[in-house]
């Protein structure tokens, strides 16, 4: 039984393995270095409500959204001042369609120097469900940037906010 | 003397004063636009043929389909052919599509009133696409995003709001749709039914306008 489960973590490790191997092959396209994945509403969930003492500055937004593209260099310099602080997690969820991750999210991030995680929440149709539960004020609209600690949230603000709105909202709670 | 006591009670009674007013503040500005139940302003918005249309213009008009929409937005162009099938459906039953662009051309320049009857023309809209010129109307209807909708019913001669929110549950997807919810709110008002889930959510592109 025991050796069954080494098996099968090695096969696992392996084809993680391969599979990054393969992507540093695949030629000379710029890469993003941070997370690039897409989740679902539950998977988000437990991305962005861990129990771990981090504070999770987390925007809503997509490549497409003005505002949002507007608010992005803001957002990443206050996340480059806090880059050395453990307890300080910067994670942006894209509203993309899940298709054009490599056509155009990628792109986009790598272009525009993104250093944050991005998550593309591909859960459309429980829109009318997991907005709510993100915060029951929000109407949807985007850019939208929500503070969690240890799967609390503690702080919810809809539409753009400037870099140093966004430095005196992190204050708050670091 | 009497003026030091003058200035004294007016103190007293901006304290007390203060916290009351900022509370009322902080109410209006989270509950912006209309409820459910409210009545629906009309308007006097230019179309997309140079007429001015209102929505006293439709006589014959049980309600009206109210959608808030543009031309530069993924999500409300992904829609713009399902608004096009809700007026084909509804305009025949008394609840014509009455579309109208929010944003501000000066900060979107595709959203343009040139950019509207170019768009109108490609799709061939057989309803209005009128442009909310100055931004007075959307807040209002307290729309924050496109595509919104907003289910105006006819009651008394009034215009009441009788759902508000998407238009179904798949942007992405129009074969994939598990609930049509402005079909299933107008099919209700045509039954003369209560409209079950009258509010909605979804994710869209904030409204284009100058920040204060």
């Amino acid at each position: 039984m025991k050796s069954l489960l080494v098996l099968l973590l090695s096969l696992i490790s392996l084809s993680t393995f391969s599979q990054s191997a393969n992507k540093k092959n695949a030629g000379t396209a710029p890469s993003h270095k941070y997370i690039l994945k897409v989740v679902n509403f539950d998977q988000l969930q437990t991305i962005l409500k861990k129990n771990d003492n981090k504070l999770y500055v987390v925007n809503f937004w997509a490549t497409w959204c003005k505002p949002c593209v507007a608010e992005l260099p803001g957002f990443m310099a206050v996340s480059k001042s806090y880059r050395f602080n453990p307890q300080f997690k910067m994670i942006l969820v894209s509203m993309d369609n899940s298709i054009e991750i490599d056509s155009r999210v990628k792109p986009f991030l790598v272009k525009n120097n993104i250093q944050a995680d991005v998550y593309i929440l591909d859960d459309n149709k429980r829109m009318n469900e997991w907005i709510p539960a993100v915060d029951k004020n929000w109407s949807g609209s985007i850019p939208a940037t929500v503070i969690y600690r240890n799967g609390k949230k503690l702080a919810f603000k809809e539409n753009e906010i400037t870099r140093k709105q966004l430095v005196q909202l992190i204050r708050n709670y670091l | 003397m009497k003026r030091t006591g003058f200035i004294v009670s007016a103190l007293v009674l901006l304290m007390f004063l203060m916290p009351a007013l900022g509370q009322q503040m902080k109410k209006t500005s989270e509950h912006k636009g209309y409820k459910i139940g409210d009545v629906a302003t009309d308007f006097r918005l230019k179309n997309v043929d140079n007429k001015m249309v209102s929505l006293s213009d439709f006589k014959s008009a049980n309600g009206f389909i109210v959608v808030f929409t543009c031309n530069h937005c993924p999500f409300a162009k992904a829609y713009q052919d399902r608004v096009i099938a809700l007026n084909e459906k509804y305009a025949s039953k008394g609840y014509p599509v009455i579309a109208i662009n929010p944003n501000d051309p000066k900060l979107e320049p595709i959203d343009s009133f040139e950019g509207m009857q170019q768009r109108a023309k490609e799709k061939g809209f057989k309803f209005p696409y009128l442009f909310d010129d100055g931004q007075k109307i959307y807040p209002q209807y307290g729309a924050s995003h496109t595509p919104h909708v907003f289910v105006l019913n006819k009651e008394n001669g009034k215009n009441i709001v009788r759902y508000m929110g998407a238009i179904d549950d798949n942007y992405a997807n129009p074969k994939d749709v598990s609930h049509k919810y402005v079909e299933a709110a107008v099919d209700e008002l045509l039954a003369g039914k209560p409209v079950a889930q009258a509010t909605t959510v979804a994710i869209g592109c904030s409204i284009v306008t100058a920040k204060d």
